[in-house]
Parts: C-alpha cells; sequence; structure tokens
C-alpha cells in the first residue's frame, strides 16, 4: 500500500495551529441551552402518530390481523400491515449471499413473525395517545411455530427455520485460513484447549431512541425524511429499491442525534413503514419509539460462541496462532450482516504476531431481535476471544500475562506490519502502551494489595485488555462475503465555500451524535485558511439536499478522523486555491506569494497589499466584471471534495486484503475487588492507554476513550439481553436492562501515546470505538482474581451471581470438568 | 373509562402558565409540547434515565414520572432557565464545556437540572456526592468522568493536582 | 410512554380520599407515582381514577408518641423522611437507608406509603419494617385499623388493604435500651434494583466497647422474596448467645426459613436464598456491634 499524505497539509508558516488544541466544542452552546434539535423535536403541520403493533412470540404463523376496530375509532388516519407492506414494496435487497440472501425482508412481518417484538401492524393517529389506544384493539391471530434460540443450535439442520427460504439457519458460513495451523498445533510444546467460550448481547442503548417524522408529498414526489438515522445513503440504498422510488425522491435531515453506536444504523425498516404510512394519509408520520421497543425491536449487538478453540504455544511463551469454530448469532433478520463475518478479520491476529490462524465463521440467523453493529462491531467480539486466549494460556500454563503479551505483541519496529491475512497496520506501539497502562495504576501497589487481600473475604485481580480500533474500512471486503457485491475502496465527501460576505462554512456528509465533527473539522479548516476555528461554520446533521456525500457517508466503523477530515480538508484546500487566484490577479501578484492570516490574503512583506476574504468573495460573487474572465470562470469558492482511501479491491478467495486503513490502539488494564460472599465485582483503578495518531483535539479523544471504556465495563458487569425459553426478552426495560449509572463507573485514568499514521492526511487516526478493552480487561482480572480456585471466564458477561458461581466451583463445563486442556509434549 | 381536564397554573421558568390539561398528560408532555420547552427529554419512560429532569419548588424530579397536574401551582424550572437563550452560559454550563462534559448532548439538560439542585442543597460535594447524586441521570457517551469533574470544577473540590486530565 | 385515559382527583382532606376511594371501586391512590406511573406506563393496571394523596398535610407529619413511638405520614417523601431530625436521632439506619434509595430524583418524589403498600418484593422498606415491629395504621369507609408490618404483605404486590383503605401512617416503636437496628442490601450496581436484603433488630446485653454481650432479643425479617419474612429458626439461635461474629454467623445459616425467592432475569433461587443468608448475617452482625445502642 502507498502512504498517501496531502503534501499541501505540511507548509504553511504561518498557520496558528489548532489541530491539535483542546478548544471548546462548538456544539455546546446550543445543547447545554437546551436548543439541541433532535429528532423528536420535529413536528410537522398536520402529522400523524404512529404506534407499532408488535409481535408477543418469537415465532408465529400470522393468521389474521384485522384493523378494522381501530380504523373506526375517531382520529385514527390509517392503518399499515404487512400484508400490505408485502405487496406495497419489494423485499430489501441483502447484503449476504445466498443462502442468506434468499430472506424475504421487509418493513414489517410478513407471513409470520421471527421474533417477539417484530412490528405486525402500526396505527396512525391524530394523538400519539390515541394511536397507542387504537393499536390495543387491532386483532392479529397467531399460531404458534417451534423457535430458536441458540446460535449454536440453530446451525443444527433439524433446527426450526427462521427463514425458510433459506433451506438453512446459517446465512453466511466461510473460512479464514492463513499459515497453516493444524502444522503449528503438530510442533507446539503446549497446545491449549478451550471448549467454549461466549460472548454475549448487549446493547450501547443511546440515550435517544429511534424517532422520525416522514412526509411523503404527493406533489413532488419528495420523501422527507426528518430521522435520527446515522448512516441515511446508506438507508437510501435499501428503501428506494423497497419503495420504488429515486434514490433522490428520499430526503434525509437531522440536526442532532442522541447517540447512536452503530444502532441507528438499521432503522430504514421502520422509515419505509412511517413512508407508507404518510402516502397512505397524505400526512407526515410521526414516530418516536418507546425505550422498551427500542430494547425488543430495534436491535442488539452481536452474540458469538466459540467453539473447540485449540492454541499452539512454544515453551519460551510464543504463541504460534490459534483456531476456533465461530457461531455469530445475528437474531431474526441478517440485514447489515453478514458484514461481521468479514469485519471481524480487520483484527484477526490482534495486537499479536500470531502466524497461523484459522476461524471457521457462521452467521446464524435466531427467533431473537436483530443485531446492529454495535460500537466496536465484531471486532471486540474477536479481541475479547483473542484476549481471553492470551490470559487463559498465561494462567494454564503460568506465564505472567504481562510478560506473556510482551513476547507476542507486534514490535513498534515491524510497523506498518502485514498480517498473514494481508491486513496492513499502519502504526503503534503496544509495549509502550502496555508499561504506561500499568505505571497508571501502580500495579506493583496492585500485587501488594492482591497479597495483603488474602483470607480477608476479599480478592483483588488485574487484568489487561489490549485492542485494535481498526478504521476506515475498505468496503471491497463486503465482497470476501458476497464476491457479487460491487463495493470497493471508501471515502466521504465535504462541501467548504465561503458566502457573500466571506462567511466560511462546511457541509459533511457524516451524521455525527456526539463525535464532535463539527468542532474539529473546523480545526482542521481554520488551519488551511489562516482563521480561527470560532470562523468556520460547520453545519450539523445530515440534509440530502445541502450536503455532499458518497453512499457510505456517515459516522460508523472510527473514520471521520480520516475520511471525513479528509474531505473537509480537501474542500478547504480547494477553497483556498480559489482565494488564492483571486487574489492573485486583484494585487497583481502570483499565489506563491501570498499568505492568509486573520481572514486577509496578503501579499507576504507587503502586507498593505491585502484582500478580505469578504473583498474577494465580492469579486466572486457580485463583482465578477472586475475580475478577469479566466479567472471569474475559474473560481467559484464553493467546493465539493471527496476523500478517497487508498485501497485496492481484497481477494475474495483467499480472504485476504488491506481491509482497513487504520489500527488505532487501546490497552487497558482493570483492578477489580470481588467479595467472595457475593460475588460482587468493584472496579478499583482503571487506566485507559490510547493510541491513535495525531489527535486533532485531545479533549475530544479522550472523551471517546471514556465512553467506549464504560461502555465496555457496564457490558462486562451489568448489561445484559437474555431470553427465556419462550424467546421473550427478559430486559425490555431499563429496569431490567443494568445501564450503568455514574457511582458505577470509575475515574478513567488516561494517556495518549500517539503514533502518527503513515497512510493518512493529518497522520490521525479513527477512533472512538475502542475494541471492547473493558470486556477483555475485567474478564482478564476476574481471572486474576480467581487464579488459584481453577475457575475459568468463559463468558463476557460477569454479573455477581456469576462471579459467586465461580468462585464456588458452580461454572463447569458440560462434562463437569473445568473446561480447559493443556496438552504439553 | 375517561380522561378527566384539570386546569393548572404552573410558573414555568418564571413565567405564569394557566392551562388545562388531562388526567393521563404527563408533565414531561406538558413541558414539551404544550409549553414548547424541548430541552427536557425523554429517553426511557420508566423514569431510570433522568433525562427528564426538571426542578419543582427547589427539587430535581423526573417529569415522566408526575402527571402534569399534579404539578398545579408548583415552580418549575427547566434547563432553559439556565441561562439566556442568547446570553452567555451560567457558571455549571461552561464548566461542561470546558470539561467535555457532553457528547451527543442528549443527557445534558437533565444532567445540568440534576447537577443545579445538587449544587443549591450542597456546599461543595466532593467527587462520591456528586456520582451518588448523578445517579438518576444517565449518559451514555461520557462514561461520566468529565460531567463529574465539570461538577466538582463549580463546587471547587476538583483534586488539587487535577491536570485536565484523570491521571 | 402514555398512560391509559383516567380521572385524577386530587381530595383536600383524608376523609375526602376515603370517599373518593369509595366512590371508585376500581379507583388507586396516587402519592409519589414512582413506580405506579411505570405500571400506568406499561398498562399493566387500569384504574379508572387516580387519587392522589400527595399533598394532604395530614399524611405528611412525623410525631412521637408519649412511649417514644414514631408516627410517620404515609405521604412523606423518602427525602422528607431522611432529613427528618427525629426519624435521624431515634432511627438513625431507617433514616441512612432512606437517604439512599435509587436517586436523588426519585426520593424528592417518592413516599413511604407508596414503598409500603406496593408490595413490591425488591423495596426497600417491607423487611426493616418488619424488622422493627412496625404498626401500619390503615382507614377506610368502616374507620380506622392498625396492622402489624409482618401481617400486612400476603404475595407480590398484595397487601392487606382491604378496597377503599388508605396507608395514613407508619408507626415505629421506640428502640429499647440495647436495641440495634441492621439493614444490608445486596444490589446490581450502586443503589441500584436489589436482589438480597435483610433486617434485623436485635437487642444486646452487657454489650462491650467490641460489640460482645448476650443478645436478647431478636427479629430478622429477609426481603426479597415474594413477602418480607421472619426467620424465627435464626432468631431462636440468636437469643441467649453471644452477639460474636462466630455466633452470628452459625445462626444464619438457618437462615433462608420460608423464603422461597423468584427466580428471574436478576438472579436465581438459589443465589437469592445464598445472599439472604450472608446479608442476614451482616445485618444481625451490624446491628450488634452497633456502639450507639
Amino acid at each position: 500500500m502507498s502512504a498517501t499524505r496531502i503534501e499541501t497539509w505540511q507548509s504553511p508558516a504561518t498557520r496558528p495551529a489548532s489541530v491539535g488544541q483542546s478548544i471548546p466544542r462548538k456544539e455546546d452552546g446550543r445543547l447545554l441551552k437546551g436548543q439541541g434539535q433532535f429528532a423528536d423535536d420535529v413536528w410537522m403541520h398536520r402529522m400523524g402518530h404512529v404506534h407499532f403493533v408488535r409481535s408477543p412470540y418469537a415465532h408465529a404463523e400470522i393468521v389474521d390481523v384485522d384493523v378494522s376496530k381501530a380504523l373506526a375509532v375517531e382520529g385514527v388516519y390509517a392503518t399499515l400491515t404487512g400484508e400490505e407492506v408485502r405487496q406495497l414494496t419489494d423485499r430489501y435487497t441483502q447484503i449476504a449471499p445466498e443462502p442468506g440472501g434468499r430472506a424475504k425482508d421487509f418493513a414489517m412481518a410478513v407471513g409470520k413473525v421471527r421474533y417477539q417484538g417484530e412490528p405486525v401492524a402500526a396505527v396512525l393517529a391524530e394523538s400519539r395517545e390515541l394511536a397507542r389506544d387504537a393499536a390495543a384493539l387491532v386483532e392479529v391471530e397467531y399460531a404458534r411455530l417451534p423457535h430458536v434460540l441458540e446460535a449454536v443450535q440453530a446451525a443444527d439442520d433439524e433446527s426450526p427455520r427462521v427463514h425458510t427460504e433459506m433451506g438453512s439457519n446459517v446465512g453466511w458460513h466461510g473460512v479464514y485460513d492463513f499459515g497453516d495451523v493444524d502444522w503449528a498445533i503438530e510442533r507446539a510444546d503446549h497446545v491449549v484447549r478451550i471448549p467454549r467460550l461466549h460472548f454475549h448481547r448487549f446493547s450501547s442503548t443511546p440515550l435517544e431512541c429511534n424517532a422520525a417524522v416522514v412526509n411523503w408529498d404527493p406533489g413532488t414526489g419528495t420523501i422527507q425524511i426528518d430521522s435520527n438515522n446515522q448512516m441515511p445513503q446508506f438507508a437510501a440504498l435499501f428503501m428506494a429499491p423497497a419503495l420504488g422510488v429515486r434514490s433522490d425522491q428520499l430526503m434525509f435531515r437531522s440536526q442532532d442525534i442522541g447517540g447512536a453506536f452503530g444502532l441507528k444504523l438499521t432503522s430504514y425498516t421502520y422509515l419505509t413503514a412511517l413512508a407508507l404510512l404518510s402516502r397512505k394519509a397524505g400526512r407526515p408520520a410521526k414516530w418516536t419509539e418507546y425505550r422498551h421497543e427500542h430494547l425488543i425491536g430495534s436491535c442488539h449487538g452481536n452474540e458469538r460462541t466459540f467453539l473447540d478453540i485449540e492454541v499452539p504455544v512454544m515453551a519460551d511463551g510464543e504463541i504460534l496462532g490459534f483456531k476456533a469454530n465461530a457461531f455469530d448469532d445475528v437474531g431474526a433478520f441478517m440485514r447489515y450482516e453478514p458484514l461481521g463475518g468479514v469485519i471481524f478479520s480487520q483484527v484477526l491476529p490482534g495486537c499479536y504476531r500470531f502466524k497461523h490462524l484459522q476461524v471457521d465463521y457462521k452467521s446464524v440467523v435466531t427467533n431473537k431481535t436483530p443485531v446492529g453493529p454495535n460500537r466496536g462491531y465484531s471486532r471486540l467480539q474477536h479481541l475479547w476471544l483473542v484476549e481471553r486466549i492470551v490470559d487463559l494460556v498465561a494462567a494454564e500454563l503460568r506465564f505472567d500475562p504481562v510478560e506473556l503479551r510482551k513476547r507476542n505483541y507486534i514490535r513498534r519496529d515491524e510497523f506498518p506490519y502485514t498480517t498473514p491475512n494481508g491486513c496492513v497496520y499502519d502504526s503503534g506501539d503496544y509495549h509502550a502502551m502496555l508499561d504506561r497502562a500499568l505505571e497508571l495504576v501502580d500495579a506493583p501497589r496492585w500485587r501488594a494489595a492482591q497479597q495483603a487481600a488474602e483470607g480477608t473475604g476479599k480478592r483483588i485481580g488485574i487484568g489487561i485488555g489490549s485492542t485494535l480500533d481498526s478504521g476506515t474500512s475498505n468496503f471491497g471486503q463486503a465482497r470476501i462475503i458476497n464476491k457479487n457485491l460491487p463495493f470497493s475502496g471508501n471515502g466521504e465527501a465535504a462541501i467548504c465555500k465561503i458566502d457573500l460576505q466571506g462567511e466560511i462554512s462546511v457541509a459533511l456528509g457524516t451524521v455525527p451524535q456526539g463525535q464532535s465533527h463539527e468542532t474539529t473539522t473546523a480545526q482542521v479548516v481554520a488551519d488551511v485558511l489562516g482563521v480561527t476555528p470560532g470562523e468556520v461554520l460547520v453545519r450539523p446533521g445530515a440534509d440530502s439536499a445541502r450536503n455532499a456525500y458518497v453512499a457510505f457517508s456517515g459516522t460508523y466503523a472510527s473514520q471521520f478522523a480520516v475520511t471525513g477530515i479528509g474531505a473537509a480538508l480537501g474542500a478547504a484546500e480547494r477553497v483556498k486555491a480559489d482565494l488564492l487566484t483571486v487574489a492573485a490577479a486583484v494585487l497583481e501578484s502570483t499565489p506563491d506569494e501570498l499568505l492568509l492570516v486573520g481572514g486577509t490574503v496578503s501579499v507576504e512583506g507587503d502586507e498593505d497589499r491585502a484582500l478580505t476574504f469578504a473583498e474577494i468573495a465580492n469579486y466572486v460573487y457580485a463583482n465578477q466584471g472586475a475580475l478577469p474572465p479566466e479567472v471569474a470562470d475559474a473560481v467559484t469558492l464553493n467546493h465539493r471534495h471527496v476523500y478517497r482511501a487508498p485501497f485496492g479491491v481484497p481477494d475474495w478467495k483467499s480472504k485476504s486484503g488491506s481491509l482497513t486503513l487504520t489500527y488505532a490502539s487501546q490497552i487497558h488494564v482493570c483492578v477489580v475487588e470481588i467479595d467472595e460472599e457475593t460475588g460482587q465485582t468493584r472496579i478499583l483503578d482503571y487506566s485507559a492507554v490510547d493510541e491513535c495518531g495525531t489527535p486533532i483535539n485531545p479533549q475530544v479523544v479522550e472523551g471517546q476513550v471514556h465512553g467506549a471504556a464504560a461502555h465496555g465495563i457496564a457490558a462486562a458487569l451489568q448489561e445484559t439481553l437474555d431470553y427465556d425459553e419462550d424467546g421473550q426478552l427478559l430486559n425490555g426495560t431499563f429496569w431490567d436492562y443494568h445501564v450503568v449509572s455514574c457511582p458505577d463507573t470509575p475515574m478513567f485514568k488516561t494517556d495518549n501515546l500517539p503514533c502518527p499514521s503513515p497512510f493518512t492526511p493529518t497522520g490521525s487516526k479513527g477512533m472512538g470505538e475502542g475494541g471492547g478493552a473493558p470486556l477483555h480487561a475485567v474478564c482478564s482480572a476476574l481471572q486474576d482474581a480467581l487464579r488459584d480456585t481453577g475457575a475459568v471466564v468463559t463468558d463476557s458477561h460477569n454479573p455477581t451471581e456469576r462471579v459467586w458461581r465461580l468462585l464456588n466451583g458452580d461454572e463447569r463445563a458440560a462434562d463437569g470438568g473445568r473446561g480447559i486442556a493443556v496438552t504439553s509434549r | 373509562m375517561s380522561d378527566s381536564a384539570h386546569p393548572i397554573e404552573v410558573v414555568v421558568n418564571g413565567e405564569r402558565h394557566e392551562s388545562v390539561v388531562l388526567g393521563r398528560q404527563l408533565l414531561v408532555h406538558y413541558l414539551r409540547e404544550t409549553l414548547g420547552l424541548k430541552g427536557t427529554h425523554i429517553g426511557c419512560d420508566s423514569g431510570n434515565c433522568g433525562a427528564c429532569t426538571v426542578i419543582v419548588d427547589g427539587k430535581a424530579v423526573k417529569s415522566c414520572m408526575q402527571l402534569a397536574a399534579q404539578a398545579d401551582g408548583r415552580e418549575i424550572e427547566t434547563v432553559e432557565s439556565l441561562s439566556e437563550p442568547l446570553g452567555p452560559p451560567d457558571r455549571l454550563q461552561a464548566s461542561f464545556t470546558r470539561h467535555h462534559a457532553l457528547q451527543c448532548g442528549y443527557c445534558t439538560p437533565g444532567m445540568l437540572m440534576s447537577a443545579t439542585a445538587l449544587l443549591r442543597e450542597q456546599e461543595a460535594p466532593g467527587e462520591d456526592e456528586i456520582r451518588r447524586g448523578l445517579k438518576g441521570n444517565v449518559c451514555r457517551c461520557t462514561g461520566y468522568v468529565n460531567i463529574v469533574r465539570a461538577v466538582q470544577d463549580v463546587a471547587g473540590t476538583l483534586p488539587e493536582d487535577y491536570d485536565g486530565h484523570t491521571a | 410512554m402514555l398512560l391509559p385515559e383516567l380521572e385524577y382527583i386530587r381530595p383536600a382532606t383524608v376523609a375526602e380520599a376515603i370517599d373518593a376511594l369509595a366512590a371508585e371501586r376500581n379507583a388507586r391512590v396516587l402519592a409519589g407515582g414512582q413506580t405506579l406511573l411505570n405500571a400506568l406506563k406499561l398498562r399493566i393496571v387500569h384504574p379508572a381514577a387516580l387519587v392522589d394523596v400527595s399533598r394532604l398535610e395530614e399524611l405528611r407529619q412525623v410525631a412521637e408518641e408519649p412511649d417514644g413511638t414514631l408516627r410517620l405520614g404515609a405521604a412523606l417523601t423518602y427525602d422528607e423522611l431522611a432529613g427528618n431530625a427525629l426519624v435521624r436521632e431515634r432511627h438513625a439506619v431507617t433514616a441512612a437507608m432512606t437517604s439512599r434509595i435509587v436517586d436523588r430524583q426519585v426520593r424528592a418524589r417518592g413516599t413511604l406509603g407508596g414503598n409500603v403498600c406496593l408490595g413490591d418484593p425488591t423495596s426497600n422498606f417491607p423487611p426493616l419494617l418488619v424488622a422493627l415491629d412496625a404498626r401500619l395504621v390503615v382507614q377506610g369507609p368502616a374507620g380506622t385499623r392498625e396492622i402489624a408490618a409482618e401481617q400486612f404483605y400476603l404475595a407480590p404486590y398484595m397487601t392487606a388493604l382491604e378496597p377503599g383503605e388508605l396507608l395514613t401512617e407508619v408507626l415505629l416503636p421506640p428502640l429499647a435500651d440495647g436495641e440495634a437496628v441492621g439493614y444490608e442490601s445486596l444490589q446490581v450496581g450502586i443503589d441500584s434494583w436489589a436482589l438480597a436484603r435483610a433486617s434485623a433488630l436485635v437487642r444486646v446485653q452487657s454489650r462491650d466497647g467490641n460489640g460482645s454481650g448476650t443478645i436478647t432479643a431478636a427479629r430478622v425479617a429477609l426481603g426479597c422474596g415474594p413477602v418480607p419474612v421472619r426467620q424465627p429458626a435464626m432468631e431462636a439461635a440468636l437469643i441467649g448467645g453471644p452477639a460474636t461474629r462466630d455466633a452470628i454467623a452459625a445462626a444464619a445459616k438457618l437462615a433462608g426459613e420460608a423464603f422461597d425467592p423468584p427466580a428471574d432475569v436478576h438472579a436465581t433461587a438459589q443465589y437469592r436464598t445464598a445472599m439472604a443468608r450472608v446479608m442476614a448475617r451482616r445485618a444481625v452482625i451490624s446491628a450488634a456491634t452497633t456502639k450507639e445502642a
């Protein structure tokens, strides 16, 4: 891969360098005053309110839907049933090839329901209260079908079929095989075998639920969608063919989004239903999801079960690699899947120099809520596997977990490092990061405390989580799961312009949800144009009519600092070139003699010869006759730029190639204390060392680190989405889904050790998702605390009762053994 | 069953309002929809997340866990009262910006109202008191660290060696 | 989420409240609403009317009887209880427990009476009131009666309140010389969902600074089961024994009698029972080693 720095970035000596400063956020003013505009804040004249009728069953045939009683209620404008959806739309395009691609996926349940909470019918009424009251009058007759709730079981041919037309519940199956793991197992000094590890289902539950107002205007055909969907063009790719409309009829708009974490990406099913209701009733249709609906009916993070893990290890601690069978539970519909089936392979060996890797991966449908790409998507599940492997190898073979990691980490001088599957890790220094993370918690102090705690009823454990946050995906990797998908590369678009009186503005294709894009974009653009960030208006939110975009525009997969910033930077450079062209003509100078300082273009060494941006704008907008024609024709002060990440097309046959551009890394150290009597776990200390290249705004970077750390801790100890035997979600409200609160989280100790990326415009790397480091670190710390009990931490979720059972020897493998075996030569 | 209608008189952000509300109407919907004060948000519908927190007669309460009719005769403060719409932020708002205590901003109005009530009730709350004081407000973006720091800053209880990081 | 249609009634006196409850059989008492409104939003209760008693001054008093019994108005909020000087002085453990219920917003609205009458197995007050041998004063069309806390809870969400009756006061008997209270909870997260609770009232004679002495009376109640339950076997084992950790731990092994906790998404019954024993032991130790008693 070639390094593609934009050369102009390096130069201007006069640059006041806003980049690298923790300037206060531009977003904050309105958000702090309650002046943000979120999706539920949008009200339209004549709009109706939607309530969805949802399936009470995990799997059932829909025998009959009778909406007549609801329709008879005064004030009910329209209803919509799955059967109508089937008539009015085409099934959604699937990313999955066959057999997963054969699934019939519509905006609402058609023919049968496949998970509890699936929308079956909808009511549009004059008030939200009335819509809910009337929805209670919709009568649905079901005939229950046998269901399947667990991926390994669902993959069995004898299991009930979630989608009959798929012929199997395995929507996609692929084997990633690099090096020669069987040979490695043969020659290794030790082989550690772990029969089963389970990564649980949870969701980062953005505080704002899904919401939208959709208005299908019959006059123009415009379908105005004011929503908090986080990736509108991606939604349009699915919605336009399903609705049979032009993609440019779908006009997405948003301003502020109350968090998304990947979970507001697949809301297009609901947006489709709202569009149909709006068309039917001839009025805007508004829907704001209740939290209960969000938990049962939007999407969850991927649950993954790993079976038959084998790890060849040499006597000196060199881990040669591993093999594992992964069963990814994607819930009732494939939708964004099986992208998870390739995205994990961006970090196939984790932070390690493993050479022999084999993962047999199945995307399996079950009668549970569909999954969506939750923060750390697909990498965190895999990285958790890798970190469990390293910890269990350390525990079983009595290596020091720190030394074992250092023995196997990729070394600083090996970057750019090409993994066995062809991914190129751009930069990093994992050894230094681990040292720093241990230093931040003063690890020796905790080792002493651990000793001192023995016999007191408390146990202390120290754990490590080393992870990667791969960012800027090469969409060509989609071909690895479906060779017919015509995707490759990645990019982002932005528009930079200077307006009538010299005002600078930027419109982004990204749709941020708290990631501070207005601020960091202003910093970068300000530096290019020689002004302060305060002078750069970055227009918030999505607007299909206003903003530039590419198909994969959006905020996801830790990429903004590369793609979004790259686009804004490029657009600003083009505007700068226009400024220089006009100024050179008017000032009778040449562009290379000119300086941009404080909103003025002046001749270097002769500062009296100068034009303000306002004066230049006046020439371009209102005084073109005064410019030489060749200049007037060449400048616009309004530029769209597309940043293109330097990717080729990966090889779908070998499942290898450069899948992501940057590899931010995080190394976390967690110290836990377990109360032996109850299993209650407290975090006593926590450090998070981050590396994401050159930070544009260090405070913003640190904020993302905190957020990702809290999500991981929450998932490791409190948050889980569990189903009972009937397929009923047991955590359908925030009473049962135990979101972490302020007293539950520690004061994270953070540091950042930048290793600039050689591959990106600013040396920055995408970041923010994190690689689920706290899940790994908490499990690792629990394992350490339990070290003399023989217990094995095999689940990513460890609430008090599970810890208590581990302590009491209750969490045994099916055969009653410890569930882990070592063979040594 | 039928909804009863109730005349209520409330003072919201210093302004007196006389309205007629339905028996089943929640205070949060009265504030957002009847009065158009959309700074108060809804995050969970079940009284767990605190995004709807407002101050009623000096106490922080969740406006989704109270009927509008129950607010009759009460004095209510919402996030819109903390500073003028076009004016400078108040001390706490300014501290939130300084410490990067908000990301998506959805929980922020409720968080500010809880913290405002806390700071009025307690002289100089320390980290533990602030954490407990904000227990009823969920933030999914910040991990709470910077929120606690921002409130500590106003309370004057930031650690002496605090350097803008948490190390 | 939205409530079903309902009538809202705000009586001016307790008598009016009783009348309103008598007039509409399908009426529910609304106090702080911190749980009832959720039940309404989820539409798992369907009252025709809500009778709001939260402002009735008669229900918002704290008074002390000549014998030291505290009369606590049912509509007192947790904040008011936790901050009340008499409560803090006479029942410090009760005040401290109350000051940590859920969160500040809930404490500003939630009431003693609501907590007591809901009959939610995880509620804070029921095991405490059983341990304290509290009495509940209820008024109805037929007049006023007192119910011992121990007799009040019949099943989850079912109490001895008859239709039309209103809890008006909770009577806390005074702590005798040598008596102290313990209250322990195991929760998911800080001050969140409870998995196990236990409360103990213990009298220790010739208590010295180290908390040793002889236990002469004990009432231990477990929470988080279907109803709060006394633990007679554990109590019997405690009484007459030394107030030492070992003796208390031995007695606590007998806790779990008639407990029958639920198994749900939060915990198994086996774990809840084991934890109830731990909490019972800790509650007794905490009470037996309280120096102020």
